[in-house]
């Protein structure tokens, strides 16, 4: 494809989304340039070790077996952030990843590759909560007007209420006993709880031997035998190839290399649409522009091919940024373009903390009587949440262990459990990093562990963001300097969340509960480029024509906590109806 | 600098372009996992001990299985590879200038020689390669002398990192050459990236001598049989290790230490990250499968393979986690019968009062 009406910049949760309507709806040729690698693709068997192919179009290129392969479900292949297939960085594995500096006790959690972070999602769907909109003056629209496109989008990911598994059923004993209400509407205005809306099929569709999928079911999980659907695995981090043998579409979990990208190509074997070609390993380097100061538009992009080192400048009507909260204001900055104080300002990445509850096998079995255990690697990583519209939410987690260790135990701002005092009046028993024996003590109860994450409403500040390093840069130029710190206000939402979950923990029979007192996992980034300071009610920059984002920089605020995921691939649909009927 | 002396190991890209190496010796290399030298190795050795510890007394109470510790499945070496792998520097970007001025990173950033083997202190050592004298350290308000006293590279001597043959006409990456001499032998080794492993160590030791010289230890420091190779880090009793490691995100221990550290470490204000990053690389290597990948789990990604079974991985058995299946027979159930309400966008009538409940009503973890 030489000559794209669009280039859509990062094949990551939300660029794919906005191709796909760019081609099916609009009748577009998009080309889509993504930094990372592609895996379950024909063209590139050997992702990590060859430079396999240059470009794929063909739906048929697509193969789940070979995603099978290179998705190997194992913890420290997939998650390690130096050098796990879902890291941030070179296709190419004998290279360090890409270098963003952080000078701060803080986690920077993303993936570069067909699909993005979503790639390691858990696939949490919700909406953010209408107030969050309507009422934080934040948003240029209306929470009523991304209805329509939540909608779409939820379709398109199969998003549907989340399986209770035995995790999910001590979560809400907990949570009833606290006097929380179950919330029955995807529009969430009042606190209860509810299961979490998931763009993961319903468990066990069809299964290979007709009988349903439950604790007795002895049959197969592998779709060559007939098994459809949800396999109730909680490998979500690891990639989450299930069912094993399935088509690339037909995964479970539909995370937007399984949602978006096979029908974006299918649009290539349709005449009437518009087309679509991805090219992995090509990391942008410059946004090309024509006019002169005070009006210029985008007119193309330089990339960079991260195998060979060669270049190459390809032209097209429209740009648009889908990049991620980080490489897209690096790339706008990077590319010299007008900048007027806000790009990469107001990042906004939900004030998260961790509450983990300990259980003990009695109050467990009380609980689920058919199944007298809690697994926390059985069902989907989380599949219920709280919500509190005003302050945050949180949400019910099962991990694999080297996930599990990291988050309850290994990551905090408080210091070492053996020297952090608990308030006596605060619901948890302990707080800070857990090491040593009782790290090991603790972890020896991993099968009766979960944890609650909080996921406090943040909002835009223009100290936090994304700017150029001054110190280090590499071959794309300068790196990303990143930062971020909690409001007092945020704090003060975020204490009050945990203390709701150490009380939901204990109300469900909780032996031990440990706050982790989280420091920064930037994780669920928004708004570093956000509508209404650099963009416009369109998305578009408001100094550069012809310039789009389609990501999650573009949301205008954190959503009031909960994921951002669906609201960005949301946004994203709709900011392709813009494009469309703006310039084409 | 020239290259010294023994090659006791080749590491990393280009061993048999870029230096002098044998063919023998870059394929000695290859079945090497991990060289390095035994300073660096102890002091991740000593994170390690302090947070998975062998933990024979808990064998009454859960089982054998629960006694051998991180050292048992060698994840300094974890530890090693992942800082050695953290941060590739690419030829065209480095720039000969030696001010910084004008584009690029000036290439005395990434270049040092720290040499004890002279008449006076390690502290001294270090003055001299900050180009700082005591009184400089007064104005930064540290006690030289005790900083003195308690400050030891152990059995580190000198240490050297310098580009391997940089040509910044060319685009690609720059391997390092890192030689480090410790009681005598030299430990050589090209890598495609900034070996930060060995120098963060040399970090812990110096935060650790601020650390004893103001008084935070809670225990007295002492030579360390079990890291014999360690410095001040080394020394410190398993707990004071971590509240060492603390004082660099909680005690503004860099912005006092950060002309000493400057000249070794490019970005000193990463230490942060890097604390974060000791504690929890024990989540990303022991409590996975990662020590399973046995004699390949110092290898290039693409070369790991699993050479135990997941569920019978030394930390697996401690979590009874059976490892990665391709689905489970469980009993599940929707909690909303009929599935979420949702009208369409025109029939929404969401309430006036969107925020919903107050905050500070909310403290305390009422409804």
């Amino acid at each position: 494809m030489n000559d794209p009406d669009v280039i859509v910049i990062g094949a990551g949760a939300d660029g794919p989304a906005a191709a796909w309507k760019l081609a099916t709806d609009h009748g577009l040729d998009v080309l889509i340039l993504e930094a990372g690698a592609w895996h379950g693709n024909k063209n590139w068997p050997q992702p990590h070790a060859d430079a396999g192919g240059t470009v794929s179009t063909d739906p048929a290129d697509l193969d789940g077996k070979l995603l099978d392969e290179q998705f190997t479900h194992r913890e420290a292949d997939a998650n390690d952030p130096t050098w796990g297939y879902l890291r941030v960085g070179p296709a190419d594995h004998s290279r360090a990843p890409w270098f963003r500096n952080l000078h701060q006790n803080a986690f920077i959690w993303q993936i570069s590759a067909v699909g993005g972070t979503s790639l390691h999602y858990f696939a949490n769907h919700p909406r953010a909560y209408p107030y969050a909109i309507d009422t934080q003056d934040h948003w240029p629209i209306s929470y009523e007007e991304l209805v329509p496109y939540y909608q779409l989008n939820e379709e398109m990911t199969s998003t549907q209420q989340a399986p209770m598994t035995g995790k999910e059923e001590v979560f809400i004993e907990g949570a009833t006993n606290a006097g929380y209400p179950l919330i029955d509407t995807k529009n969430v205005t009042e606190t209860g709880w509810r299961p979490q809306a998931n763009a993961v099929e319903v468990p066990g569709r069809e299964t290979s031997n007709g009988q349903p999928l439950d604790a007795d079911y002895e049959g197969s999980f592998s779709y060559d035998d007939g098994f459809r659907g949800d396999t109730l695995v909680g490998d979500h981090f690891q990639g989450s190839s299930t069912p094993v043998d399935a088509p690339v579409r037909d995964k479970a979990r539909k995370s937007s290399n399984v949602s978006y990208v096979p029908p974006a190509l299918d649009t290539n074997n349709d005449p009437t649409m518009g087309n679509v070609a991805i090219r992995p390993n090509a990391y942008v380097t410059n946004i090309e522009t024509t006019g002169g100061p005070g009006s210029i538009e985008a007119s193309g992009v330089t990339f960079r091919d991260s195998w060979s080192g060669q270049t190459q400048t390809v032209e097209a009507d429209t740009v648009v940024l889908a990049g991620g909260c980080i490489e897209s204001p690096r790339l706008y900055l990077n590319s010299g373009l007008p900048d007027d104080g806000w790009v990469g300002k107001g990042l906004t990445t939900h004030w998260f903390d961790w509450v983990v509850g300990v259980y003990d096998d009695e109050t467990v079995a009380e609980i689920n009587p058919e199944g007298e255990h809690m697994d926390p690697y059985v069902g989907q990583n989380s599949a219920v949440r709280f919500d509190k519209p005003g302050v945050g939410g949180m949400e019910d987690i099962g991990m694999s262990p080297g996930l599990v260790s990291y988050a309850d135990y290994l990551f905090s701002q408080a210091g070492y459990s053996f020297d952090t005092p608990v308030d006596p009046d605060e619901p948890w028993d302990t707080r800070g990093y857990v090491v040593g024996e009782e790290l090991k003590r603790r972890m020896s109860d991993y099968r009766q562990t979960k944890a609650l994450l909080i996921l406090t409403d943040d909002l835009p500040r223009q100290d936090n963001g994304v700017s150029l390093d001054n110190t280090f840069s590499d071959e794309h130029g300068a790196v990303p300097k990143v930062k971020w710190s909690p409001h007092p206000d945020d704090d003060a939402k975020r204490d009050e969340l945990c203390r709701i979950a150490a009380r939901i923990h204990k109300e469900a029979g909780a032996e031990h509960v440990h706050r982790c007192d989280w420091p920064p996992l930037l994780l669920h980034m928004q708004s570093s480029m956000r509508m209404g300071k650099v963009l416009d009610s369109n998305a578009e920059a408001k100094n550069v024509d012809r310039l789009f984002v389609a990501d999650h920089s573009a949301l205008a605020n954190g959503l009031g906590g909960p994921n951002p995921t669906n609201t960005g691939q949301a946004l994203a649909l709709r900011t392709a109806d813009k494009i469309a009927s703006l310039y084409f | 600098m020239t290259r010294r002396g023994v090659m006791k190991g080749i590491g990393g890209i280009a061993a048999l372009s870029m230096s002098n190496a044998t063919l023998a010796d870059a394929q000695a290399a290859l079945t090497d996992p991990l060289p390095s030298d035994p300073h660096t190795a102890d002091t991740y050795r000593s994170i390690v001990d302090a947070i998975i510890p062998r933990t024979p007394e808990l064998e009454a109470e859960l089982g054998p299985e629960h006694v051998p510790g991180g050292l048992d499945a060698e994840l300094e070496k974890f530890l090693i590879w992942d800082f050695n792998h953290f941060q590739e520097i690419r030829s065209e970007m480095v720039t000969e200038n030696l001010d910084g001025s004008g584009v690029g990173m000036p290439r005395a950033m990434f270049e040092f020689t720290l040499d004890t083997g002279g008449l006076g202190s390690d502290l001294d050592a270090l003055l001299d390669l900050a180009d700082l004298s005591l009184l400089d350290l007064l104005d930064r308000g540290l006690d030289a002398d005790a900083l003195e006293d308690f400050l030891t590279f152990g059995a580190l001597d000198s240490i050297d990192v310098s580009f391997a043959d940089l040509d910044t006409e060319r685009e690609g990456v720059a391997a390092f050459d890192l030689t480090v001499e410790s009681d005598g032998e030299v430990y050589h080794q090209v890598l495609q990236n900034y070996p930060y492993a060995p120098v963060f160590t040399l970090a812990f030791d110096l935060v650790a001598a601020e650390f004893l010289a103001t008084g935070k230890n809670h225990e007295p420091p002492a030579p360390n049989d079990k890291f014999p190779a360690g410095g001040t880090f080394t020394q410190l009793a398993p707990k004071d290790r971590l509240r060492c490691l603390w004082t660099i995100v909680d005690g503004g221990v860099l912005d006092a230490l950060d002309d000493l550290l400057s000249p070794m470490i490019p970005d000193v204000g990463i230490l942060k990250f890097v604390v974060m990053a000791v504690n929890g690389l024990h989540g990303f290597g022991y409590y996975t499968e990662w020590s399973g990948y046995g004699s390949t789990k110092t290898a290039t990604p693409n070369d790991r393979e699993m050479e135990v079974p997941a569920g019978e991985v030394q930390s697996r058995q401690q979590t009874d986690y059976p490892g990665p299946a391709p689905g489970y027979a469980a009993n599940w159930r929707h909690a909303v019968p009929g599935g979420f309400k949702d009208p369409k966008a025109k029939n929404l009538n969401l309430p006036d009062d969107l925020a919903g409940d107050d905050v500070i009503d909310g403290l305390g973890g009422g409804n």
